[in-house]
């Protein structure tokens, strides 16, 4: 009989902070090219060219900002042990504020204060939407992966009804989505051929990101959820309120996830249209791989972005056997994410097989 | 299944090892828990393990009962080299283990607490099949239980019954009792000694933990002292005084150990810390404190002498906030803080050394300046973190802290050093009151010393009052202007520290 | 149309959530947080759709959906309980998987059913759903209910689930394996979800495209955890969210909602039946296992 002994390690395992992630980015590429071809025939080849292609293509920049927004809010959140999966859900209440001041207010007269508007008001939505959650697990006790993933739905479904309902566009030539935001409420590409970013984008990234790590790394706030994220009984003892503290942590995820929901009605997707589920570029999910291989560490959050909208975008350049690419995605979410919560108990213990 | 070991005769082999452990060492980070110990345990006899803290007692039937694996080293039952990594292995074997805290699951019955060991029945077996089997049993051995009773019903002396029908259903032929019998009432005890008695006539054996030196010559055959992991010896009883024993425990330190009364304060007239006719639930809904009535002052140390077990935690944790106070007012400095958050109570300037200190004061995945920073009453808004790596520096210059840096999560740190960075962190924010719950548990003798030192420092410079319940009698000796013996959930005694007669204070705590 | 015509025509959806809510319970009740489920539930719908396409007889999609699932509450259990891994994390990576393995399998089948149809316009998939197969779909899941409830607190197995969920050290010192416990736990949950996945796909909405069952998986999450996991209350909550379900269109109709307002009713609902067993005394007469979604990993360390 084979046992196998786990024993936590005096000293962590050298560079395991940056052997873990790559290995699970590799072994979750192979894995995925593996099911792949056994269930859909996808040629591995095709596969690996594809990969390097996302890594080069310029539409993968957009991804790239998108994510690091996203990455960075969840590295918030889930550094507290908050485990945020409903930023897509966030994103769309970001969408629905955004979209709001866009197409029903008179901002859209003067495209500065229509912009700073909508991403208040986007925000705000999100940030609602997050502290619902984490009051719901804070002082109910529900699992907060339950209801942010049931919240992401009913957020769906909500913007489909506003879309469908009172949000219908005029000139939508039988197609079921609003209209085109007003020019000035969009926000202004890079002028580089093939880039979908914007220069709103870039300053927003940079600011997310400079808050993120001003939140964690200056505030007392900041080391409340990091100890949260360890050993809540302690700060209960310190005296810190707990529960305020784990539902402000969601609300904070969820304001800036909201944020992305702007970014992307402005700066990329102009108009809405139904059913958004079928629509969403899945980003709300796979910012988790993201936040998870850069080891909640702020300053990876980039690169990690950068190799998963790579990988993002791969899907989509594949677009195998009839699917739309967030199968593939959600494929390669799942086993990298595998991989990596496995291979990551190798870096704090160590495996002995004993017979 | 055999209830009571018989051999044919009804006389037993008076020389036959049961149980051989050779050379058996184990490590633990920072520490040598046990060091090649050599040990055996005879048919028919009742063996006392002895030793202080950290001696290695639980470390060597924790590894005979498979819940630790021995680094190096074998063990031999029957004479036949066996590998335990399981307490089912351990059990197979005829070893059984009872500790201080009953292993039942608390929200089954006794009966399906025990049907789980029985291996010959299946999965698919009815629960009921077992119930008259068990009280058959609990006839046969003199122990009465009612197999149908949730175990979160029953008191603590009978869980530990549960635990040791338990063990004899599933034929174990060793008992080890791991300090199972301490704090049962003296009655109960000697119950279970004549018990453990008969036990060991009938053929079985017992290994007995204990740090009572009377209590093991007493009710044992043989002794075994250990000391820091080593075999001190093994002596027969007859062979052997109380003084012998206490200075195979101790060596050379019996006569350097100075339970030197540290020099009293002056207690100041501010009343600090003022407990009245409180009432507080313990875990299972059943009340742990019952009417409860302190006075501290400023500048006094009062200590809270008492087996664990008697209410003091959750004494402690309703004056910190973390407990709810069912009846009674609690006041600090005059202000009522009954029930009031933790936060309020912390900026009173209460220090707070939990009875979990890991659990309840640390956060292992963070650095000390992290751990330091997480105070309220450290750090608010934005942070300086030049200031907070100055105060952690002070910290572990004082405590001697070993730690690669301030930077160093510290779960990586030993044992010790945690407890100080604890320790040395609320002695710095206890500036009008300090709750301490055993304040110097797994700190090595120095800086015991230099924390008992530092309380009665504060107390008489800084006029901290102090409250201090502590396992060890010793220190409540050592460091207290005030003695309190607190029992099932009362004070039962007060006296003052100068005085107290340490007779009569041990008789109250095990009344 | 009779008195029991509407009460039976809620059965296939109701055998489906129950089916699931009942597994999931199970192998909660063992301790393994399970985060998987809606992965699960999706990829045994695409599995059970596609087994029917291929093989023409729901009663193999059933079992082949069954034996898939019982495989992957195995791993769940394997890597939770052996490794010092946290189930969420763990879980979630399953429901990634899953989502995507299952759009995998499901994809092709759309495109073999149509040729199918093309060359025997008669070949349907599901079961017929007739008045008295929706009793016997009652009946069964009350039958499955009361085994439920006999395994889990007469046998000594439903014992050593239920210890492990408590306390899966103390219950291993008792002489649990908790491993086998764990696997078992598991193998029975999880094929009780892929059956009533089946259920859903085949009995319920026999359609099939990339979303099909995505978030109902939460839905029986729901429902389980506000029947406090027990097999008798679940009943009572599947029904009540089975026949909201059932008749959401009806609903849509009579107050003039918007299908998308109606479809975020069953969530919205989901989400109201949590808080209310949360806040209300069932908490704590039905409690979560203790140790429920704790990582199962002895640290050897003094102090």
């Amino acid at each position: 009989m084979v046992k196998v002994v786990v024993i936590r390690r005096v000293k962590p395992l050298p560079l395991g902070s940056v052997l873990i992630p790559a290995a699970s980015i590799i072994i979750g590429i192979l894995l995925s090219a593996l099911i792949l071809y056994v269930l859909a025939g996808t040629s591995p080849v095709l596969l690996f060219i594809n990969v390097g292609r996302g890594f080069v293509s310029i539409e993968t920049l957009r991804d790239f900002l998108m994510l690091t927004m996203l990455g960075a809010a969840l590295v918030i959140a889930f550094s507290g042990a908050v485990w945020n999966i409903g930023e897509e859900g966030q994103i769309t209440f970001g969408m629905i504020g955004a979209g709001y001041i866009a197409l029903f207010t008179a901002l859209s007269a003067s495209p500065a204060a229509a912009k700073v508007a909508m991403i208040v008001l986007a925000l705000i939505l999100g940030g609602i939407w997050g502290l619902l959650a984490g009051a719901l697990k804070a002082y109910v006790g529900i699992d907060e992966v339950a209801s942010t993933l049931i919240m992401n739905y009913i957020a769906y479904y909500f913007l489909d009804y506003l879309v469908r309902g009172p949000w219908m566009g005029k000139h939508t030539y039988g197609y079921i989505r609003t209209d085109l935001i007003p020019a000035t409420t969009q926000f202004t590409p890079i002028p580089v051929p093939g880039a979908t970013i914007t220069y709103e984008d870039i300053v927003l990234t940079v600011i997310v990101l400079a808050f993120s790590f001003f939140l964690l790394w200056k505030t007392a706030l900041g080391v409340r959820i990091k100890v949260l994220g360890s050993n809540p009984d302690a700060l209960r003892a310190a005296g810190v309120n707990v529960p305020m503290l784990i539902t402000i942590a969601l609300g904070i995820s969820g304001a800036l996830a909201g944020i992305v929901g702007a970014a992307q009605l402005a700066g990329y997707l102009h108009r809405i249209s139904y059913p958004i589920e079928s629509h969403t570029a899945n980003l709300g999910y796979t910012a988790i791989l993201v936040a998870w291989l850069a080891m909640l560490d702020l300053r990876a959050i980039p690169i990690a972005a950068y190799i998963i909208g790579s990988l993002d975008q791969a899907g989509r350049l594949l677009q195998t056997a009839g699917l739309g690419g967030i199968a593939v995605t959600n494929l390669f979410i799942g086993t990298t994410l595998l991989t990596f919560t496995v291979l990551r108990v190798f870096s704090e213990y160590s495996i002995r097989i004993i017979r | 299944m055999a209830i009571k070991p018989q051999t044919p005769s009804g006389v037993v082999p008076a020389s036959e090892t049961v149980l051989m452990v050779r050379g058996v060492t184990k490590r633990f980070p920072g520490v040598v828990a046990l060091d090649k110990v050599n040990f055996d345990l005879l048919r028919g006899e009742v063996h006392a393990l002895l030793g202080e803290n950290g001696a290695g007692k639980s470390t060597l039937v924790k590894i005979l009962y498979g819940i630790y694996s021995p680094d190096e080293g074998e063990i031999y039952v029957n004479g036949r080299k066996v590998t335990i990594s399981s307490p089912s292995d351990a059990l197979r074997n005829g070893l059984a283990l009872v500790s201080q805290s009953p292993q039942l699951i608390d929200r089954l019955t006794v009966a399906e607490n025990i049907i789980l060991g029985l291996g010959k029945y299946g999965l698919i077996s009815r629960v009921g099949m077992v119930k008259d089997f068990i009280i058959k049993a609990s006839e046969d051995v003199g122990i009465k239980v009612d197999p149908d009773v949730e175990v979160w019903k029953l008191s603590y002396t009978q869980k530990q019954l549960v635990e040791i029908l338990r063990a004899i259903i599933l034929g174990a032929k060793v008992l080890m009792l791991d300090e199972a019998i301490t704090f049962l009432p003296i009655r109960e005890k000697r119950r279970f000694y004549k018990f453990l008695r008969k036990f060991a006539d009938a053929g079985g054996s017992v290994i007995l933990i204990t740090h009572k030196i009377k209590e093991a010559l007493d009710v044992a055959d043989r002794i075994t002292v250990l000391r820091l992991g080593k075999v001190v010896g093994t002596v027969k009883k007859e062979e052997v005084t109380i003084d012998d024993v206490r200075r195979m425990m101790f060596a050379e330190r019996a006569s350097q150990i100075t339970y030197q009364r540290l020099p009293p304060s002056q207690p100041r007239e501010e009343i600090a810390l003022e407990v009245e006719k409180l009432w507080v639930k313990g875990d299972h809904g059943v009340f742990a404190v019952k009417g409860v009535n302190l006075k501290l002052r400023a500048g006094e140390v009062l200590g809270i002498a008492g087996i664990v077990g008697n209410g003091q935690k959750e004494l402690v944790q309703a004056i910190m906030g973390l407990r709810k106070c069912v009846r009674g007012r609690i006041r600090i400095y005059g202000r009522d803080v009954t029930n009031v958050p933790t936060a309020k109570i912390r900026e009173l300037g209460v220090g707070y050394i939990p009875d979990l200190p890991i659990r309840y004061g640390l956060s292992p995945d963070n650095n000390i300046e992290e751990n330091i920073a997480m105070l309220p009453v450290i750090a608010k808004g934005i942070i300086s973190w030049g200031r907070v790596r100055r105060l952690a520096r002070e910290l572990i210059e004082e405590f001697k802290i070993v730690t690669p840096s301030t930077k160093t999560p510290i779960k990586l740190l030993s044992g010790g050093n945690l407890m100080k960075v604890l320790v040395s962190r609320e002695l710095m924010i206890a500036t009008k009151l300090l709750i301490a719950y055993n304040p110097t548990r797994a700190l090595d003798e120095a800086t015991a010393i230099l924390v008992r030192r530092i309380i009665k420092e504060k107390a008489r410079s800084e006029g901290v009052a102090v409250l201090a319940v502590s396992e060890d009698l010793d220190e409540i000796f050592q460091i207290s202007d005030t003695i309190a013996v607190m029992n099932s959930g009362r004070i039962v005694g007060v006296f003052p520290g100068d005085k107290a007669d340490r007779d009569e204070v041990e008789k109250l705590m095990v009344m | 149309m009779s008195w029991y015509t509407p009460i039976l025509a809620v059965a296939p959806a109701f055998i489906a959530y129950y089916l699931t809510a009942l597994g999931h319970g199970i192998f909660e009740k063992s301790g393994v947080l399970n985060l998987a489920i809606d992965g699960v539930f999706y990829l045994s719908v695409a599995v059970a759709y596609a087994m029917n396409v291929y093989s023409g007889s729901p009663w193999c999609a059933l079992a082949v959906a069954m034996i898939v699932a019982a495989c992957f509450g195995v791993l769940l259990a394997v890597l939770v309980t052996q490794f010092p891994i946290s189930h969420g994390a763990a879980g979630l990576s399953l429901m990634f998987l899953c989502y995507g393995i299952g759009a995998l399998i499901g994809t092709p089948a759309v495109f073999a059913l149509r040729w199918k149809k093309m060359e025997n316009p008669n070949f349907t998939i599901g079961f017929t759903t007739t008045p008295a197969a929706n009793a016997g779909m009652i009946a069964a899941s009350v039958i499955i209910g009361l085994l439920a409830l006999y395994m889990l607190n007469r046998t000594k197995l439903g014992v050593a689930i239920r210890a492990t969920g408590e306390n899966p050290h103390a219950a291993s010192a008792l002489g649990v394996n908790v491993l086998r416990i764990r696997c078992i736990a598991g193998a029975i949950g999880y094929a009780l979800i892929g059956a009533g996945a089946t259920f859903f796909e085949l009995a319920w909405l026999p359609t099939w495209q990339q979303l099909q069952g995505m978030g109902h998986g939460w839905i029986a999450f729901s429902i389980s955890l506000a029947a406090g996991r027990h097999p008798l209350l679940t009943l009572v909550t599947a029904g009540a969210f089975a026949t909201l379900l059932t008749y959401q269109y009806t609903l849509q109709a009579a107050y003039n909602l918007s299908p998308d307002v109606a479809k975020m009713i069953p969530f919205i609902a989901a989400i109201v039946a949590m808080v209310i067993f949360m806040v209300t005394p069932l908490k704590r007469r039905l409690s979560p296992p203790l140790s429920l979604g704790k990582i199962f990993f002895k640290e050897e360390r003094t102090l």
